[in-house]
């Protein structure tokens, strides 16, 4: 292939270009990642840049023994786990049926679905109907309004359409009803999205932060993200325990640097995952939407 | 007519009854919250519920024009919204021309990685790590320091509010706001580029008259929707970067209808509030889906 000096020229100032803004957007996330491994008084003497000056784990140890971040740690585990099966499972159930030209009530739903994606009701409305419900100060709030996501639903309902006819209508001659067609021939077929929209769910629940905020006023209630958020802004609450500041190997802002990390190495650890089906899942969503 | 509607439901029901779970979340849900939207034109009771609560009409939306909080939300409102379509909408295009043109995929992995990475995070982690940044003794002002400048607390300082805003737009999202891009872009014929090689058309050339204009479609399509969600700026991250020193940059609609229908209880007033921000970005996508079908055949419907 013929190429010009300047093309290569060209080529290679893009290239460029490009390695320093992945640095750069990695350099807020690797300074913290510093700050956290710290000590206090390197910190304090504006030390640390993008590497750990007087190395120490103290404040990781020190916020590694906080039960009450375990807590909310296992509480946001639990609820994402759980919601994501749920919210597959509901989205599957409405999905199904949808994919069917025999299911009568199919346009009539589809609108619904597609109006419940367009229009979002005011906040004040919503948490004033979920209150109603029952939601308020339950951490159920956690889980059940995440179960079904329209956007989703339309992904999967899509997946679904593509099955070839002659299989299920084999399958209905040997006796097979529409439960066990979806459970036993259709769901194991659709590994690809259901893995894409497990992660969709997934990451939204994980990175939940207005519902708690307003409904959970209970901090035995607290999901990580609301815990964190105390941590970033009330010094009280991150430092309670602390016996005395003076000997101290950590201050604020180390201990905010660790749960701030410790929040990051989950999504990291479920990286190379949420990439891959994320992408997978946008270009579905961007050919349908 | 009676049996062969009883003969169709002993083989169909079992889809009804799949559908029922669905159906009944999205009216509790979504539909119920949507008509609840009635409160804005009643004076909402506890007691009462949306559907008996007294009528009022416009009251609350009276009081909203007049209220002098309004004005300053709204206009903060409308500032932000703007940075982020003039500021912000733009980044995702750009990077993704440059990043189809890096040649080695291992490189380009590498590269996309790095600027998607930053989308998985919470906005409560990223204002964790902007506050850190911006801390007295962060990356900023040690680097500040080097060149001799005082220390800066950008984040209680209202005149940085907007930049900031601005800046997280861009780091957490515009990486990933490239993937739609990488798509639209990968599906370009490449006899195109072929042809235009054999006529001597030069990278930049190519990127001008073949790549930019196949992406014009899709842009158009991104662009109208971000115009309906012109006012809807994202309430966890201007929540989570917030300082009470910042309000007065920083206070937008998603906040204010947050502490006075939510903390103060003020729920008609703030339903109004909501509304309002709805109806605008309905109309906002109505007009430039019309002018969008003018100027081109493109557009959402």
């Amino acid at each position: 292939m013929f190429e010009s000096r300047s093309e290569k020229v060209f080529v290679t100032a893009v290239t460029a270009l490009l390695i320093l803004l992945s640095v750069l957007a990695l350099i807020p996330l690797l300074s913290v990642v510093a700050t956290s491994l710290s000590s206090k008084s390197a910190v304090d003497m504006n030390l640390v840049t993008l590497w750990p000056k007087q190395l120490t784990l103290d404040s990781w140890r020190y916020i590694i023994d906080r039960p009450d971040l375990w807590r909310s740690f296992a509480l946001t585990l639990g609820s994402t786990l759980i919601g994501t099966v749920l919210a597959l499972l509901m989205t599957a159930l409405l999905a199904y049926p949808l994919s069917k030209p025999e299911f009568r009530w199919g346009g009539v739903v589809m609108i619904a679905v597609v109006v419940a994606m367009i229009f979002k009701a005011p906040i004040v409305p919503y948490f004033l109907t979920l209150r109603g419900l029952g939601l308020y100060n339950n951490p159920l709030v956690l889980i059940v309004p995440h179960v079904l996501n329209p956007f989703n639903l339309i992904i999967m309902r899509t997946f679904f359409k593509q099955f070839s006819k002659e299989l299920e209508e084999a399958a209905f001659l040997e006796g097979c009803g529409y439960f066990r067609m979806l459970f036993q021939f259709v769901l194991p077929l659709s590994k690809a999205v259901l893995a894409t929209l497990a992660l969709f769910y997934g990451v939204v629940l994980w990175n939940q932060f207005q519902h708690p905020l307003l409904f959970l006023q209970n901090p035995d209630w607290f999901p990580l993200q609301i815990k964190i958020r105390q941590f970033i802004t009330d010094d009280n609450v991150i430092m309670s325990g602390a016996v005395s500041s003076a000997d101290l190997n950590y201050n604020e802002r180390t201990l905010r640097a660790v749960t701030v990390i410790f929040a990051i190495i989950p999504i990291v650890a479920a990286y190379p995952f949420l990439q891959k089906y994320f992408v997978k899942g946008a270009m579905i969503g961007s050919v349908k939407g | 007519m009676r049996t062969a509607a009883l003969q169709r439901m002993k083989v169909y029901w079992p889809l009804y009854a799949m559908a029922i779970p669905g159906i009944v979340f999205l009216i509790l849900f979504k539909y119920i919250p949507l008509a609840g939207a009635v409160i804005a034109f009643k004076d909402y009771s506890v007691f009462k519920g949306f559907v008996d609560s007294p009528w009022v009409g416009f009251k609350h939306f009276e009081t909203l024009i007049h209220h002098p909080d309004f004005a300053r939300v709204f206009g903060n409102t409308m500032i932000l919204g703007l940075l982020k379509i003039v500021l912000v909408f733009p980044v995702p295009v750009l990077l993704a021309l440059m990043i189809n043109e890096i040649r080695k995929s291992a490189l380009k992995k590498g590269v996309q990685t790095a600027l998607y990475i930053p989308h998985f995070l919470s906005w409560v982690i990223v204002s964790g790590i902007v506050f850190d940044f911006f801390s007295l003794s962060g990356l900023f002002n040690v680097v500040l320091g080097w060149f001799g400048h005082e220390p800066v607390l950008a984040m209680q300082e209202s005149g940085y509010f907007r930049v900031i805003y601005v800046i997280t737009s861009i780091w957490r999202d515009a990486g990933w706001g490239t993937v739609v891009y990488m798509a639209a872009i990968s599906a370009i014929d490449p006899q195109l580029y072929e042809s235009a090689m054999i006529d001597g058309a030069s990278k930049v050339r190519q990127i001008r008259h073949i790549t930019f204009p196949l992406l014009l479609p899709t842009v158009l399509v991104l662009f109208l929707l971000e115009i309906g969600n012109f006012l809807d700026l994202g309430f966890d991250q201007v929540f989570n970067l917030l300082t009470p020193m910042t309000y007065s940059a920083g206070d937008i609609l998603d906040t204010y209808v947050f502490r006075t229908g939510i903390q103060q209880a003020q729920y008609s007033f703030a339903t109004a509030v909501g509304l309002f921000q709805s109806v605008i970005g309905f109309i906002l996508v109505f007009v430039f889906n019309r002018l969008s079908r003018k100027v081109s055949d493109g557009g959402l419907w």
